[in-house]
């Protein structure tokens, strides 16, 4: 790739060549350059996890990643977990369980907890407490949200 | 936040970095995680017109046999369970770097050699201007110690001692070669915290290598700080020993975060071996630790406060180790 060349990877399943300075950070990529509002720029120094997304299925705070270092890989943002229609199992269970109040942390988390489903479908309490521990929210207090991931392992999330 | 413009490099092989490296003469970063540097970066701290990416350089990943790369991320190690089993200092000291988030992008050698940290220097270029720039980042005085020679920030990787208390070594690969060096050996022990590590320009940390005479010993990190789910640490105490009964058969122990450089206190331990651990020589242990350690006021905590500390922490981690021992 060249100084200032083109991105090529996968983003939520579909394959997106992109005009990429070296300083672009992932985040702004995707935000700004994609539209992909849904991942959501809190801190923007890796401390609330807002920005999480998958990259080659790995939660990764992109606020701190290189858009760069995405090339050639699988990224993933709360949009490619949605399916076409209706709710991913998670999203469905933070509705229900009410684990959402403003919604700006809430992307992140569901990011998180999908992983977190993925590699461990049943995690106790404390497991779900600590997968989350990088993932600020300001609203809730967290019980509904650990609620919510729990509602999603019993489901088969 | 957005980063000024720089080059991004982007080596695949240990020989193509240092060369890499060597040809950038000084005006580079390497970039491991990015988990800290990139917030210095979006903070205009000592920003580089090069970034040497180390993402594509195999042989600085995987873990095993007591070797573990350089860019290996925490995450790995994290889920390891073997990690716990065999080098329980470590597998503690890694489970309390920052949060899974980080640790899925953060590295072994990102947290050896990560900035050290300050209060007036972690802070935004208006915040810093508004104040007057430190030694540390565009200025010329610190504001710690009052003075325009040396700077106090403090080293706050949390692997540092756990891998000091497990006798571990560092491989580095320079212009000359490969060599090998003890861990405490990396950092500048007569420096500051900016003269902090002896890395000639160029060379590169390609993996920590832990002993097999270190494998199983029974250890404990202790973190102080101030948010228990991400913060950097105020204080870091690692211990590891055997003990043959009450007899203590080995001990290390190591403190970071409260100077510019972990320590290790082999003149302390050493002594100890052969006999057993009362309560009193561990409070006198304990007391002569934190008598040698000397926090400044550059973080959250009061240094009086992390002082103190210091001997709770020494006292509860051998303690802690001990009984693990035992059990």
């Amino acid at each position: 790739m060249s100084e200032a060349g083109l991105l090529r990877m996968r983003l939520n399943g579909h394959p997106v060549v992109a005009p990429c300075e070296p300083a672009r950070i992932l985040l702004d990529l995707l935000r700004d350059d994609l539209h992909l509002t849904g991942t959501k720029r809190g801190c923007d120094l890796g401390t609330c996890g807002c920005c999480t997304v998958l990259v080659d299925g790995r939660p990764t705070l992109s606020c701190l990643t290189l858009a760069r270092l995405a090339d050639g890989h699988d990224v993933t943002t709360i949009e490619g977990i949605s399916p076409p229609q209706g709710l991913s199992p998670v999203q469905r269970a933070f509705v229900e369980s009410g684990a959402t109040q403003c919604g700006f942390c809430t992307p992140g988390f569901i990011v998180t907890a999908t992983a977190l489903l993925r590699d461990h479908p049943h995690p106790s309490r404390a497991e779900i407490e600590r997968a989350i521990a990088g993932n600020l929210c300001r609203c809730t207090g967290y019980t509904k949200i650990v609620e919510a991931i729990a509602t999603a392992a019993k489901d088969g999330a | 936040m957005h980063l000024d413009p720089f080059a991004l490099h982007r080596p695949t092989s240990v020989d193509e970095t240092v060369r890499l490296a060597g040809s950038l003469a000084g005006r580079f970063d390497y970039l491991a995680g990015g988990t800290d540097l990139l917030p210095n970066y979006k903070m205009h701290l000592n920003l580089r017109p090069n970034l040497i990416a180390l993402e594509d350089v195999g042989e600085l990943r995987g873990h095993g046999a007591g070797r573990f790369g350089a860019m290996e991320r925490l995450a790995e190690l994290d889920d390891d369970p073997a990690i716990r089993a065999e080098y329980p200092v470590l597998a503690d000291a890694v489970g309390e770097v920052a949060t899974p988030l980080v640790r899925a992008s953060g590295t072994v050698g990102g947290n050896l050699l990560v900035e050290t940290r300050c209060f007036f220097f972690n802070q935004s270029y208006f915040w810093r201007e508004s104040l007057g720039f430190c030694l540390k980042a565009d200025g010329d005085r610190c504001h710690v110690v009052p003075q325009k020679e040396k700077c106090y920030a403090t080293f706050s990787g949390d692997l540092a001692p756990a891998l000091m208390a497990l006798d571990a070594e560092v491989e580095v690969a320079g212009p000359a070669g490969r060599s090998r060096r003890p861990l405490e050996a990396l950092y500048d022990a007569a420096g500051d915290g900016i003269r902090r590590v002896h890395l000639a320009p160029g060379e590169l940390l390609v993996a920590v290598h832990v002993p097999a005479a270190s494998r199983g010993l029974h250890g404990r990190y202790k973190k102080l700080r101030v948010r228990p789910s991400y913060d950097f640490p105020e204080l870091g105490v690692a211990v590891a020993g055997r003990w043959d009964g009450d007899r203590v058969a080995s001990l290390r122990l190591a403190v970071g975060g409260v100077e510019p450089h972990p320590r290790r206190f082999d003149a302390l331990t050493e002594p100890l071996v052969g006999s057993a651990l009362s309560d009193d020589r561990l409070r006198a242990l304990a007391d002569e630790v934190m008598r040698q350690l000397r926090p400044v006021h550059n973080t959250f905590l009061l240094p009086d406060y992390r002082k103190r500390m210091i001997g709770v922490y020494v006292r509860r981690a051998v303690d802690e180790a001990r009984r693990g021992s035992a059990s």
